[in-house]
Protein backbone atom coordinates (compact mmCIF):
# COMPACT_ATOMS: atom_id res chain seq x y z
CA UNK A 1 0.00 0.00 0.00
CA UNK A 2 1.53 3.51 -1.00
CA UNK A 3 1.48 6.39 1.91
CA UNK A 4 2.51 9.20 2.48
CA UNK A 5 5.60 9.94 4.96
CA UNK A 6 7.54 13.12 6.34
CA UNK A 7 11.03 13.45 7.21
CA UNK A 8 12.26 10.87 10.21
CA UNK A 9 9.22 8.99 9.68
CA UNK A 10 9.55 4.65 10.16
CA UNK A 11 8.87 2.98 6.99
CA UNK A 12 9.97 -0.31 7.95
CA UNK A 13 11.12 -2.60 10.72
CA UNK A 14 12.43 -5.25 8.16
CA UNK A 15 15.37 -5.98 7.05
CA UNK A 16 14.97 -4.91 3.08
CA UNK A 17 17.10 -3.31 -0.04
CA UNK A 18 17.56 0.45 0.62
CA UNK A 19 16.33 2.54 -1.77
CA UNK A 20 16.75 6.66 -2.61
CA UNK A 21 16.10 8.85 0.43
CA UNK A 22 15.79 6.81 3.22
CA UNK A 23 18.33 6.10 5.97
CA UNK A 24 18.89 3.19 8.50
CA UNK A 25 19.10 3.92 12.22
CA UNK A 26 19.17 1.23 14.78
CA UNK A 27 18.59 -1.48 12.36
CA UNK A 28 15.28 0.49 11.14
CA UNK A 29 14.45 2.06 7.80
CA UNK A 30 13.28 5.67 8.03
CA UNK A 31 12.48 8.43 5.38
CA UNK A 32 14.44 11.32 4.79
CA UNK A 33 12.22 13.38 2.75
CA UNK A 34 8.22 14.64 2.44
CA UNK A 35 7.46 11.72 -0.46
CA UNK A 36 5.29 8.24 -1.23
CA UNK A 37 6.75 5.01 -0.20
CA UNK A 38 5.34 1.82 -1.24
CA UNK A 39 5.38 -0.77 1.48
CA UNK A 40 5.18 -4.03 -0.18
CA UNK A 41 7.79 -3.43 -2.71
CA UNK A 42 11.36 -5.29 -2.38
CA UNK A 43 12.89 -1.86 -1.85
CA UNK A 44 12.56 0.59 0.89
CA UNK A 45 12.59 3.76 -0.57
CA UNK A 46 10.50 6.89 -1.31
CA UNK A 47 9.89 9.25 -4.25
CA UNK A 48 10.18 12.81 -3.17
CA UNK A 49 6.88 15.02 -3.92
CA UNK A 50 9.03 18.12 -3.32
CA UNK A 51 12.97 18.89 -3.83
CA UNK A 52 15.94 20.41 -6.19
CA UNK A 53 16.96 19.44 -9.36
CA UNK A 54 20.59 17.09 -8.79
CA UNK A 55 22.75 16.57 -12.11
CA UNK A 56 23.21 12.91 -13.02
CA UNK A 57 24.94 11.34 -15.94
CA UNK A 58 22.78 10.82 -19.36
CA UNK A 59 20.35 13.60 -18.09
CA UNK A 60 18.95 15.53 -20.89
CA UNK A 61 17.72 18.70 -19.56
CA UNK A 62 16.49 22.12 -21.03
CA UNK A 63 19.18 25.45 -20.11
CA UNK A 64 19.72 28.45 -21.23
CA UNK A 65 23.45 29.84 -22.63
CA UNK A 66 24.29 32.48 -20.11
CA UNK A 67 28.30 33.61 -21.16
CA UNK A 68 30.76 32.28 -23.81
CA UNK A 69 34.05 31.61 -22.37
CA UNK A 70 37.17 31.06 -24.86
CA UNK A 71 36.97 27.42 -24.78
CA UNK A 72 32.76 26.81 -23.95
CA UNK A 73 29.79 28.13 -22.96
CA UNK A 74 28.52 28.52 -19.01
CA UNK A 75 24.69 27.07 -19.80
CA UNK A 76 22.14 27.92 -16.50
CA UNK A 77 19.93 24.63 -16.16
CA UNK A 78 18.55 25.35 -13.12
CA UNK A 79 21.10 23.21 -10.46
CA UNK A 80 23.12 24.82 -7.89
CA UNK A 81 25.68 26.70 -10.24
CA UNK A 82 26.26 27.45 -13.71
CA UNK A 83 27.29 24.27 -16.03
CA UNK A 84 30.24 24.15 -18.40
CA UNK A 85 29.85 22.79 -22.00
CA UNK A 86 32.91 22.37 -24.30
CA UNK A 87 32.78 23.97 -27.51
CA UNK A 88 34.97 20.92 -29.07
CA UNK A 89 32.69 19.07 -31.57
CA UNK A 90 30.39 21.75 -31.41
CA UNK A 91 28.88 22.62 -34.88
CA UNK A 92 25.46 24.61 -33.69
CA UNK A 93 25.57 28.28 -33.87
CA UNK A 94 25.16 28.94 -29.98
CA UNK A 95 25.45 32.18 -28.37
CA UNK A 96 24.11 34.21 -25.26
CA UNK A 97 20.61 33.47 -24.79
CA UNK A 98 20.20 30.52 -27.28
CA UNK A 99 18.13 27.74 -25.46
CA UNK A 100 18.98 24.23 -25.72
CA UNK A 101 18.42 20.83 -24.80
CA UNK A 102 21.71 19.52 -23.26
CA UNK A 103 22.96 16.41 -22.24
CA UNK A 104 24.72 15.94 -19.08
CA UNK A 105 28.27 14.08 -19.53
CA UNK A 106 30.06 14.24 -16.55
CA UNK A 107 28.88 14.81 -12.79
CA UNK A 108 31.94 15.67 -9.91
CA UNK A 109 31.31 15.41 -6.32
CA UNK A 110 30.28 18.38 -5.38
CA UNK A 111 27.50 18.58 -8.00
CA UNK A 112 29.03 20.34 -10.97
CA UNK A 113 28.16 19.08 -14.10
CA UNK A 114 29.81 18.92 -17.70
CA UNK A 115 27.22 19.19 -21.07
CA UNK A 116 26.97 17.86 -24.48
CA UNK A 117 25.54 17.48 -27.60
CA UNK A 118 23.50 20.62 -27.62
CA UNK A 119 20.47 21.17 -29.55
CA UNK A 120 18.98 24.55 -30.36
CA UNK A 121 15.55 25.68 -30.36
CA UNK A 122 14.25 28.16 -31.89
CA UNK A 123 11.04 29.63 -30.96
CA UNK A 124 8.36 27.96 -29.08
CA UNK A 125 7.57 28.42 -25.43
CA UNK A 126 9.00 27.23 -22.15
CA UNK A 127 6.88 25.88 -18.97
CA UNK A 128 8.79 25.29 -15.72
CA UNK A 129 7.50 23.02 -13.04
CA UNK A 130 9.15 20.95 -9.72
CA UNK A 131 12.24 18.82 -11.20
CA UNK A 132 11.07 15.48 -8.89
CA UNK A 133 7.11 15.66 -11.06
CA UNK A 134 9.08 14.85 -14.22
CA UNK A 135 8.79 10.94 -14.15
CA UNK A 136 4.83 11.72 -13.85
CA UNK A 137 4.55 13.82 -17.29
CA UNK A 138 6.69 10.53 -18.72
CA UNK A 139 4.75 7.89 -17.31
CA UNK A 140 5.41 4.63 -17.30
CA UNK A 141 7.32 3.48 -20.39
CA UNK A 142 6.47 7.42 -21.75
CA UNK A 143 2.77 6.54 -22.05
CA UNK A 144 2.03 10.03 -20.60
CA UNK A 145 3.78 11.71 -22.78
CA UNK A 146 2.21 10.08 -25.32
CA UNK A 147 -1.20 11.02 -24.36
CA UNK A 148 -0.45 14.73 -24.28
CA UNK A 149 1.66 14.75 -28.18
CA UNK A 150 -2.35 13.00 -29.24
CA UNK A 151 -4.05 15.30 -27.29
CA UNK A 152 -2.72 18.78 -27.96
CA UNK A 153 -0.75 18.02 -31.72
CA UNK A 154 2.05 19.27 -29.89
CA UNK A 155 5.64 19.17 -30.46
CA UNK A 156 7.50 19.48 -27.13
CA UNK A 157 10.49 17.87 -24.56
CA UNK A 158 10.62 17.52 -21.07
CA UNK A 159 14.17 17.96 -19.24
CA UNK A 160 14.73 16.23 -16.45
CA UNK A 161 15.27 19.66 -14.46
CA UNK A 162 11.33 20.09 -15.17
CA UNK A 163 12.03 22.60 -17.85
CA UNK A 164 9.21 21.68 -20.97
CA UNK A 165 9.80 23.60 -24.06
CA UNK A 166 6.82 23.22 -26.49
CA UNK A 167 5.96 24.40 -30.32
CA UNK A 168 3.17 24.42 -32.50
CA UNK A 169 -0.19 22.96 -32.02
CA UNK A 170 -2.05 23.55 -28.78
CA UNK A 171 0.33 24.84 -26.65
CA UNK A 172 -1.79 26.82 -23.66
CA UNK A 173 -3.82 23.39 -23.46
CA UNK A 174 -0.26 21.64 -23.07
CA UNK A 175 0.64 23.49 -20.48
CA UNK A 176 -2.90 23.55 -18.96
CA UNK A 177 -2.52 19.53 -18.66
CA UNK A 178 1.54 19.98 -17.14
CA UNK A 179 0.23 21.95 -14.49
CA UNK A 180 -2.61 19.38 -13.52
CA UNK A 181 -0.28 16.45 -13.81
CA UNK A 182 1.69 18.36 -11.59
CA UNK A 183 -1.01 19.04 -8.88
CA UNK A 184 -2.12 15.77 -8.55
CA UNK A 185 0.92 13.64 -9.28
CA UNK A 186 0.50 11.95 -6.01
CA UNK A 187 -3.14 10.28 -6.91
CA UNK A 188 -3.36 7.25 -8.62
CA UNK A 189 -4.89 6.49 -12.33
CA UNK A 190 -3.32 9.73 -13.48
CA UNK A 191 -2.98 8.67 -17.28
CA UNK A 192 -6.33 7.78 -17.42
CA UNK A 193 -7.21 10.98 -15.74
CA UNK A 194 -5.56 13.22 -18.45
CA UNK A 195 -7.26 11.56 -21.20
CA UNK A 196 -10.45 12.19 -20.21
CA UNK A 197 -9.30 15.61 -18.86
CA UNK A 198 -7.49 16.35 -22.47
CA UNK A 199 -10.87 15.19 -24.33
CA UNK A 200 -13.16 17.13 -22.45
CA UNK A 201 -11.24 20.44 -23.25
CA UNK A 202 -11.04 19.87 -27.02
CA UNK A 203 -14.91 20.08 -27.25
CA UNK B 1 3.50 45.31 46.47
CA UNK B 2 1.70 43.66 49.52
CA UNK B 3 1.75 40.46 50.16
CA UNK B 4 -2.20 39.70 49.06
CA UNK B 5 -2.02 41.73 46.01
CA UNK B 6 0.76 39.20 44.59
CA UNK B 7 0.26 37.25 41.62
CA UNK B 8 -0.98 33.48 41.86
CA UNK B 9 0.69 31.71 39.23
CA UNK B 10 -1.19 28.71 39.86
CA UNK B 11 -4.35 28.47 41.88
CA UNK B 12 -5.66 25.32 44.09
CA UNK B 13 -7.56 24.17 41.25
CA UNK B 14 -4.33 23.49 39.56
CA UNK B 15 -5.06 26.36 36.93
CA UNK B 16 -2.87 29.54 35.45
CA UNK B 17 -3.48 32.74 34.97
CA UNK B 18 -4.54 32.24 31.12
CA UNK B 19 -6.76 29.17 32.60
CA UNK B 20 -4.48 26.76 31.39
CA UNK B 21 -3.68 23.51 33.08
CA UNK B 22 0.71 23.23 34.20
CA UNK B 23 0.86 20.67 31.03
CA UNK B 24 -1.65 22.52 28.38
CA UNK B 25 0.01 24.02 25.34
CA UNK B 26 -0.96 27.08 24.47
CA UNK B 27 -3.62 26.98 21.29
CA UNK B 28 -1.13 25.51 18.05
CA UNK B 29 -1.72 26.15 14.47
CA UNK B 30 0.48 24.75 11.40
CA UNK B 31 0.20 25.83 7.65
CA UNK B 32 2.91 24.57 5.48
CA UNK B 33 3.21 25.74 1.67
CA UNK B 34 1.83 29.33 1.92
CA UNK B 35 4.13 30.90 0.13
CA UNK B 36 4.93 30.26 -3.59
CA UNK B 37 7.80 32.47 -4.54
CA UNK B 38 9.70 30.32 -1.57
CA UNK B 39 10.90 26.85 -2.21
CA UNK B 40 9.46 25.77 1.37
CA UNK B 41 7.43 27.71 3.72
CA UNK B 42 5.24 27.82 7.08
CA UNK B 43 2.97 29.94 9.15
CA UNK B 44 2.53 29.23 12.55
CA UNK B 45 0.55 31.05 15.31
CA UNK B 46 0.99 29.31 18.75
CA UNK B 47 -0.79 31.33 21.40
CA UNK B 48 -0.49 35.25 20.95
CA UNK B 49 3.13 34.38 18.71
CA UNK B 50 2.76 34.46 15.03
CA UNK B 51 5.64 33.30 12.78
CA UNK B 52 5.99 33.20 9.01
CA UNK B 53 9.37 31.15 7.53
CA UNK B 54 9.93 30.66 4.34
CA UNK B 55 13.50 28.31 2.96
CA UNK B 56 15.64 29.43 -0.39
CA UNK B 57 17.88 26.65 -1.96
CA UNK B 58 20.03 24.96 -1.61
CA UNK B 59 21.80 27.36 -3.85
CA UNK B 60 25.12 29.09 -4.44
CA UNK B 61 26.98 29.99 -1.35
CA UNK B 62 27.67 34.06 -1.41
CA UNK B 63 30.05 35.31 -0.73
CA UNK B 64 32.05 32.52 -2.12
CA UNK B 65 34.68 31.98 0.32
CA UNK B 66 31.96 30.94 3.24
CA UNK B 67 31.34 27.99 0.80
CA UNK B 68 32.14 24.25 2.12
CA UNK B 69 33.21 21.90 0.01
CA UNK B 70 31.97 18.98 2.48
CA UNK B 71 28.50 20.17 3.72
CA UNK B 72 25.90 22.85 2.68
CA UNK B 73 26.08 25.51 5.12
CA UNK B 74 22.56 27.46 6.62
CA UNK B 75 22.08 30.49 6.98
CA UNK B 76 19.11 31.30 9.50
CA UNK B 77 17.52 34.60 9.53
CA UNK B 78 15.66 35.81 12.57
CA UNK B 79 13.84 38.81 12.29
CA UNK B 80 11.44 40.46 14.57
CA UNK B 81 8.41 43.07 12.92
CA UNK B 82 8.59 46.47 14.70
CA UNK B 83 5.16 45.81 15.12
CA UNK B 84 5.58 42.37 17.24
CA UNK B 85 6.11 43.94 20.54
CA UNK B 86 4.33 46.21 22.73
CA UNK B 87 6.68 49.07 22.10
CA UNK B 88 8.19 49.37 18.37
CA UNK B 89 11.39 47.51 17.79
CA UNK B 90 13.85 48.64 16.01
CA UNK B 91 14.12 46.98 12.93
CA UNK B 92 18.01 46.49 13.23
CA UNK B 93 18.64 43.10 14.24
CA UNK B 94 20.20 43.07 17.45
CA UNK B 95 21.95 41.06 19.95
CA UNK B 96 19.00 38.89 20.39
CA UNK B 97 18.13 38.30 16.91
CA UNK B 98 21.42 37.55 15.85
CA UNK B 99 22.02 35.23 18.91
CA UNK B 100 18.41 33.21 18.33
CA UNK B 101 19.35 33.15 14.72
CA UNK B 102 22.45 31.24 15.62
CA UNK B 103 21.27 28.91 17.83
CA UNK B 104 18.18 27.67 15.59
CA UNK B 105 20.37 27.52 12.22
CA UNK B 106 22.62 25.09 14.88
CA UNK B 107 19.64 22.84 15.32
CA UNK B 108 18.83 22.68 12.07
CA UNK B 109 21.88 21.70 10.85
CA UNK B 110 21.74 18.73 13.30
CA UNK B 111 18.56 17.47 11.58
CA UNK B 112 19.70 18.46 7.48
CA UNK B 113 21.70 15.77 5.74
CA UNK B 114 24.12 18.47 4.40
CA UNK B 115 26.43 16.13 2.72
CA UNK B 116 24.12 15.61 0.19
CA UNK B 117 24.87 19.35 -0.98
CA UNK B 118 28.50 20.89 -0.61
CA UNK B 119 29.37 23.75 -1.80
CA UNK B 120 25.59 25.37 -1.16
CA UNK B 121 23.74 27.11 1.10
CA UNK B 122 20.19 26.56 2.76
CA UNK B 123 18.42 30.00 3.50
CA UNK B 124 16.20 30.10 5.98
CA UNK B 125 13.95 33.61 6.44
CA UNK B 126 12.06 33.72 9.76
CA UNK B 127 9.78 36.74 10.08
CA UNK B 128 8.27 37.10 13.66
CA UNK B 129 5.05 39.11 13.35
CA UNK B 130 3.37 38.89 16.72
CA UNK B 131 5.16 37.74 19.72
CA UNK B 132 4.39 36.96 23.72
CA UNK B 133 7.01 34.79 24.81
CA UNK B 134 8.52 31.31 23.39
CA UNK B 135 8.72 32.96 19.83
CA UNK B 136 12.45 31.44 19.26
CA UNK B 137 10.45 28.06 20.08
CA UNK B 138 7.49 28.81 17.53
CA UNK B 139 9.84 29.83 14.84
CA UNK B 140 12.10 26.62 14.95
CA UNK B 141 8.82 24.11 14.77
CA UNK B 142 7.95 26.57 12.14
CA UNK B 143 11.61 26.13 10.53
CA UNK B 144 11.66 22.42 10.38
CA UNK B 145 7.99 22.08 8.61
CA UNK B 146 9.07 24.60 5.67
CA UNK B 147 12.55 22.73 5.52
CA UNK B 148 10.58 19.77 5.03
CA UNK B 149 8.23 21.41 2.64
CA UNK B 150 10.92 22.43 0.04
CA UNK B 151 12.25 18.77 -0.05
CA UNK B 152 15.13 18.86 1.98
CA UNK B 153 16.65 15.87 3.07
CA UNK B 154 16.51 15.84 6.96
CA UNK B 155 16.76 13.11 9.37
CA UNK B 156 13.77 14.05 11.72
CA UNK B 157 11.43 17.28 12.17
CA UNK B 158 12.82 19.56 14.79
CA UNK B 159 10.42 19.94 17.55
CA UNK B 160 10.61 22.62 20.48
CA UNK B 161 8.90 23.52 23.06
CA UNK B 162 9.74 26.02 26.09
CA UNK B 163 8.90 24.58 29.93
CA UNK B 164 9.44 26.69 32.94
CA UNK B 165 8.59 27.61 36.29
CA UNK B 166 6.25 30.28 37.75
CA UNK B 167 5.35 30.62 41.55
CA UNK B 168 7.33 28.05 42.28
CA UNK B 169 5.45 25.04 39.83
CA UNK B 170 6.86 23.80 36.95
CA UNK B 171 4.34 24.65 33.93
CA UNK B 172 4.73 24.13 30.23
CA UNK B 173 4.70 27.01 27.33
CA UNK B 174 5.20 29.85 29.12
CA UNK B 175 3.66 32.71 28.18
CA UNK B 176 4.89 36.43 29.03
CA UNK B 177 3.33 37.38 32.30
CA UNK B 178 4.84 33.77 33.59
CA UNK B 179 7.82 34.60 32.12
CA UNK B 180 8.26 37.68 34.49
CA UNK B 181 7.67 36.37 37.73
CA UNK B 182 9.84 36.61 40.38
CA UNK B 183 11.50 32.94 40.46
CA UNK B 184 10.91 32.57 36.47
CA UNK B 185 13.21 29.90 34.66
CA UNK B 186 12.36 29.64 31.07
CA UNK B 187 14.15 26.56 28.84
CA UNK B 188 13.44 26.44 25.42
CA UNK B 189 14.36 22.84 24.38
CA UNK B 190 14.33 21.10 20.66
CA UNK B 191 13.76 17.52 20.18
CA UNK B 192 14.59 15.10 17.18
CA UNK B 193 11.28 13.34 18.90
CA UNK B 194 12.54 9.83 17.07
CA UNK B 195 15.85 9.82 18.04
CA UNK B 196 15.15 11.88 21.33
CA UNK B 197 18.48 13.86 19.94
CA UNK B 198 18.57 17.49 22.15
CA UNK B 199 19.67 20.02 19.59
CA UNK B 200 18.75 23.07 21.16
CA UNK B 201 18.71 23.84 25.17
CA UNK B 202 19.09 26.97 26.91
CA UNK B 203 18.05 28.13 30.43
CA UNK B 204 17.66 31.07 31.75
CA UNK B 205 17.48 31.13 35.55
CA UNK B 206 18.30 27.98 37.57
CA UNK B 207 16.53 24.37 38.07
CA UNK B 208 17.17 22.01 40.57
CA UNK B 209 18.14 18.36 39.40
CA UNK B 210 14.43 17.29 40.47
CA UNK B 211 13.18 19.97 38.76
CA UNK B 212 14.98 19.37 35.73
CA UNK B 213 13.78 15.62 35.46
CA UNK B 214 10.28 17.22 35.63
CA UNK B 215 10.73 19.74 32.92
CA UNK B 216 12.21 17.42 31.16
CA UNK B 217 9.44 14.75 31.16
CA UNK B 218 6.91 17.73 30.65
CA UNK B 219 8.51 18.54 27.62
CA UNK B 220 8.62 15.22 26.37
CA UNK B 221 5.34 14.70 26.41
CA UNK B 222 4.19 17.70 24.93
CA UNK B 223 7.06 17.47 21.82
CA UNK B 224 5.11 14.23 21.02
CA UNK B 225 1.61 16.28 20.87
CA UNK B 226 3.30 19.16 18.76
CA UNK B 227 5.21 17.08 16.67
CA UNK B 228 1.80 15.30 15.48
CA UNK B 229 0.66 18.49 14.27
CA UNK B 230 3.86 19.70 11.93
CA UNK B 231 3.16 16.29 10.32
CA UNK B 232 -0.45 16.94 10.04
CA UNK B 233 0.40 20.11 8.33
CA UNK B 234 3.00 18.62 5.93
CA UNK B 235 0.65 15.78 4.97
CA UNK B 236 -2.35 17.70 4.55
CA UNK B 237 -1.56 19.97 1.77
CA UNK B 238 -1.24 16.31 -0.63
CA UNK B 239 -5.26 15.31 1.18
CA UNK B 240 -6.19 18.68 0.36
CA UNK B 241 -5.44 18.81 -3.03
CA UNK B 242 -6.75 15.72 -4.13
CA UNK B 243 -9.53 16.78 -2.06
CA UNK B 244 -10.32 20.40 -4.05
CA UNK B 245 -9.85 18.25 -7.41
CA UNK B 246 -12.65 15.79 -6.40
CA UNK B 247 -15.36 18.17 -5.47
CA UNK B 248 -14.16 20.09 -8.54
CA UNK B 249 -14.69 17.82 -10.42
CA UNK B 250 -17.87 16.23 -8.28
CA UNK B 251 -19.55 20.17 -8.96
CA UNK B 252 -18.40 20.38 -12.73
CA UNK B 253 -20.26 16.84 -12.86
CA UNK B 254 -22.90 17.98 -11.24
CA UNK B 255 -23.37 21.05 -13.72
CA UNK B 256 -23.28 18.99 -16.43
Amino acid sequence: MKKIVVPGELITEQRKKMGEHVYSFNGKIYSDVIGITDNESAFASVVPLKGCYIPKYGDIVIGLVVTELFSGFLVDIGSFSLCFMSKEGIREPLKRGSVVSVRVSKVNELNEADLSEPRVFYGGEIYSISPVKVPRIIGKNGSMLEVLRRGTNTNFIVGRNGRVWAKGGNIQLLFKAIKKIEEESHLPNLTNKMSEFLLKEKK
Amino acid sequence: MTKEEKKVYVNKKGLRLDGRKIDELRPLTIKAGVLKNAKGSCYLTWGQNKVLVSVQGPREVLPKHHSDPLKAIVKFNYRMAAFSVPDRKNPKPGRRDIEISKVCGEALEKAIMLEKFPNTQIEVWAQVLDSNAGSRVAVLTAASVALADAGIPMKDLVTAVAVGRAGGKIILDLNKEEEDAPDAVDMPIALMTSAKEIVLLQMDGLFSKTEWDEAYELAAKALEQIKEKQVQALKEQFLQESMETETKEKIKAEVQ
